[in-house]
């Protein structure tokens, strides 16, 4: 017989030493709108590596929610198939998919009907008693955005949000809200129900390991921070380029426009990180803290002289010939939506006065790059004969995110031979050589961090709300504008030829990244 | 996915000196000849990221194809500098023999170059390969010492390396008897302050373990992690114990921080695989028995459930990676310095 213990357990002896991350409490996620595109290419992919890889606890349910007619054998197979075509481990382990797809229900309801959600609170009472999920869910919006409301709404008004023992979450898919207002009215919408510990808003591009990477690099490495400030650096170039058009998303994208689909998350996302102070610790209101800051300390924007707006017309990328932007599928031949924005920004805080960020993003650009690069300051003095540095480029850190993630520094270096002569090298450093390890798709991250109930790498309320205040500042600058004559850049060229202006005008230059 | 491999250079030294200007050579391509020259731009186009030194001590000339080839593909998730020694001390008149080669290796993209000196060294020289080891390795980076098969505990080339190095890794599966194991203990605890140990074995079991360790995880299960009876462990009967063992060392040392002394039943089976085939955990108390079991199924999975009095709760199957090599090595390589948990279980394993 074993011996008593002499001491209360208050935690899981077993769990030392193991790297892993904690098992999540035994959940059922209801996915709305999961007969859709999101459903089926990202949410039951990342499900199905999560419980490969063992990290779904026992239990661990789920319910699809649409308005399509499937039964629920109909909706598995279509969950198998959509896991089988879009998993990033192949080939699909069948038991594994058995072992969760046996947790799976469809309850078919269009996403106003107060009756549906009565039968959606009795399957998920169901998957209480029989699968031990003990009132713990996590309601995921994988909707067009017009329903996350009405969803938000009845969940409330039946009940489901509060029901019971257990925690309750809530996913919100991008784009949340399309302006200040709409997003300030959604977040009214969501706070009747849910409290913002609940709220769990999407930009994936946070779950990238390589847009965390950006923060190991600040902040693990002791000697980037004491230069890291508008001391030593001379301007900062953040650029998210996509040599790609807008596929077959025209009818999404005339509404939506580069400002909202990158500039309001994505490129100030990465502003956020680039420019933040180091938080005291990595929990979510640490890090959201510090990134606030920093938009909260962006300097208005004068919109006649430091944002650029273009659209592309035909062109070539990549050797091959593409349409313009007007010629795409469900896009107005007279549209005035631009596919290319840049900004000029002033951070006004003490690390970073009279610094200049420049913002760059568009679409059908020669390549595909995401990149912060810092740019120092050249020497207050060089002691070489002028000749001799004729080929000397300032100092250059940049951070890749995609592709080829890593990091390059361009540092000056002599040229052999008997004369001084000095030029710039190119030291780079690919992560991939180091880690050549395949990294977990980003929802895998933010489906399991929503399940520990970790919500650092998702948006908050106020971060949200500012970044569409500076949106909606942009938006009313050009609204007071006449229309630029759109397209005004060739399809496989970096901009319209006043983005040159916007920068050259400080003396500066782009990047070719 | 492309993939691309390369050998760059390969040429045979006995000098010291010589040896530490063709790694140079090797890792910054200053080769002169047009062949190696083109390589050499190449490889001297950018800054070379390297993660350890990684020493192999391998017997004979068959280990040696062996662990070259765990190397290569090791390489790719780890650039390094690697020094396989083919020591061979029981063999008469002296030898020295180096030979030093780089791999460049493309795949998705990435390159990653490895230099790599073998050692071959008969008679009393191969008693010394530390002293030539020490000056060919990069300055600031951790040296992993790995010995496949069973390390020669007596062999003063052991402790020289094992002073040299910030790591040991061994395979407890290969054969280990109680003596081995009792040694590596030994080595474990002398050297607490330098080499920390790591064990292959003990990569594996790292799905057994988590998987033992979620059970406790659930809402009002741990609690029950208080009250456990015994423990079973079912595992084939080729001979190999180690696994089993350590598995049985690792829940009863994790237990008995808390207090409890868990009695560990080990069942051996002989129509079982090599490996642990079922691990079984039962807990009785106040809140009735229960029964946590695991069981490794065919085609890499692991089931698991719990059985609360006679009520099955919700079964599930994930993955048990049947890992490489090369894969378990490079778990090791990236773990940090010393696992005290290890070597508690290893030492209750011994108990």
């Amino acid at each position: 017989m074993a011996q008593a213990p002499t001491t209360t357990l208050t935690q899981n002896v077993l769990r030392d030493g193991l790297i892993l991350p904690r098992t999540p409490d035994p959940a059922a996620m209801v996915i709305f709108g999961a007969s859709g595109d999101l459903t089926a290419r990202k949410l039951m992919p990342a499900l199905y590596n999560l419980a490969l890889n063992r990290y779904l606890p026992s239990g661990f349910s789920v319910i699809g929610v649409a308005d399509t007619a499937l039964s629920e054998d109909e909706f598995r197979a279509h969950m198998e198939q959509a896991v089988q075509k879009f998993s990033r481990t192949q080939p699909v382990d069948r038991a594994v998919w058995q072992s969760l797809a046996e947790g799976i229900s469809y309850v078919r309801m269009p996403f106003d009907d107060q009756d549906g959600y009565g039968r959606l609170a009795s399957e998920l009472d169901r998957l209480d008693r029989e699968r031990g999920t003990a009132g713990n869910r996590v309601f995921y919006l994988a909707t067009a955005p017009q329903f996350f409301p009405v969803i938000i709404n009845r969940l409330g008004t039946s009940g489901i949000a509060r029901a019971g023992e257990g925690w309750k979450r809530v996913v919100i898919e991008k784009p949340f809200g399309n302006d200040l207002k709409s997003a300030q009215a959604l977040n009214q919408a969501i706070h009747a129900v849910f409290t913002e510990q609940q709220i769990h808003r999407i930009d994936h591009y946070l779950g990238k390991e390589t847009v965390q990477n950006v923060l190991v690099f600040r902040f693990a490495n002791g000697i980037f921070e004491p230069i890291w400030n508008r001391r030593y650096v001379d301007h900062v170039q953040i650029t998210v380029a996509e040599d790609i058009g807008i596929e077959r998303r025209g009818k999404y994208y005339e509404s939506a426009g580069a400002l909202r689909d990158i500039f309001q998350n994505h490129l100030l996302q990465l502003l956020s990180i680039a420019a933040m102070e180091a938080p005291p610790n990595f929990d979510a209101d640490s890090v959201r803290d510090e990134k606030v800051k920093v938009l909260k300390s962006i300097h208005p924007i004068d919109v006649a002289n430091d944002v650029v707006r273009g659209q592309y017309g035909q062109g070539w990328v990549g050797g091959q010939q593409v349409p313009g932007y007007r010629q795409e599928l469900n896009v107005s031949p007279t549209s005035t939506t631009e596919t290319f924005v840049a900004v000029r920004l002033k951070i006004d805080n003490w690390r970073w006065a009279d610094t200049p960020f420049y913002l760059r993003t568009g679409k059908r650009l020669p390549s595909r790059a995401s990149e912060i690069a810092i740019q120092f300051k050249n020497p207050p003095h060089l002691p070489f004969a002028k000749t001799a540095v004729q080929e000397l480029t300032p100092n250059v850190l940049v951070m890749r995110i995609q592709p080829h993630e890593g990091a390059s520094l361009k540092i000056a270096a002599k040229i052999p031979g008997p004369v001084l002569r000095l030029r710039t090298v190119n030291m780079d450093f690919f992560y991939g050589s180091s880690f050549m390890v395949e990294s977990p798709d980003a929802y895998e991250r933010l489906v399991l961090d929503c399940l520990l109930g970790d919500a650092t790498l998702f948006a908050r309320e106020d971060e949200v709300e500012r970044a569409w205040g500076l949106v909606d500042r942009i938006e009313a600058g050009w609204a007071s504008q006449p229309p630029p004559p759109f397209p005004n850049y060739a399809a496989g060229t970096w901009g319209p030829e006043e983005v040159d202006a916007l920068i050259e005008r400080d003396g500066r230059r782009w990047r070719r990244p | 996915m492309s993939n691309h491999h390369t050998e760059m250079t390969t040429r045979t030294f006995v000098d010291v000196h010589a040896i530490q200007e063709e790694l140079d050579q090797v890792r910054w391509g200053l080769h002169e000849d047009k062949e190696q020259g083109e390589a050499a731009q190449h490889a001297a186009a950018e800054a070379r990221a390297s993660v350890l030194n990684l020493i192999a001590v391998v017997g004979n000339e068959a280990q040696l194809g062996v662990v070259s080839s765990v190397l290569d593909r090791l390489s790719i998730t780890n650039p390094s500098r690697t020094l396989i020694l083919l020591a061979q001390h029981t063999r008469e008149a002296d030898k020295l023999e180096a030979e030093v080669s780089a791999q460049e290796r493309t795949e998705s993209g990435h390159r990653v170059t490895t230099e790599r000196v073998v050692l071959h060294a008969h008679g009393e020289p191969a008693r010394h390969l530390a002293s030539l080891a020490t000056p060919l390795l990069i300055p600031d980076l951790p040296v992993i010492l790995w010995w496949p098969g069973r390390p020669q505990f007596d062999n003063p080339l052991f402790d020289d390396l094992c002073e040299l190095a910030d790591r040991l890794v061994v395979d407890t599966d290969e054969g280990f008897d109680d003596a081995d194991l009792t040694n590596l203990l030994h080595v474990a605890r002398r050297h607490q302050a330098q080499a920390s140990i790591g064990d292959l074995n003990w990569a594996r079991l790292m799905a057994w373990r988590h998987v033992a360790a979620q059970f406790f995880d659930m809402p009002g299960m741990l609690a029950r992690l208080t009250q456990v009876q015994g423990v079973s462990i079912f595992h084939g009967s080729d001979g190999a114990t180690a696994q089993a063992r350590l598995l049985g060392g690792w829940i009863r040392s994790r237990l008995a921080t808390v207090g409890l002394e868990v009695p560990l039943e080990l069942r051996p089976d002989d129509s079982l695989e090599h490996g642990i085939h079922r691990f079984l955990i039962y807990t009785g108390g106040d809140d009735g028995p229960a029964r946590f079991s695991m069981t490794r199924l065919r085609g890499g999975r692991l089931s698991t459930q719990i059985r609360l009095g006679d009520q099955d709760l919700a079964e599930r199957t994930v993955r048990l990676e049947s890992r490489a090599p090369e894969e378990l090595l490079g778990i090791e390589l990236t773990l940090p310095g010393h696992d005290a948990l290890f070597e508690r279980a290893l030492a209750s394993a011994l108990a």
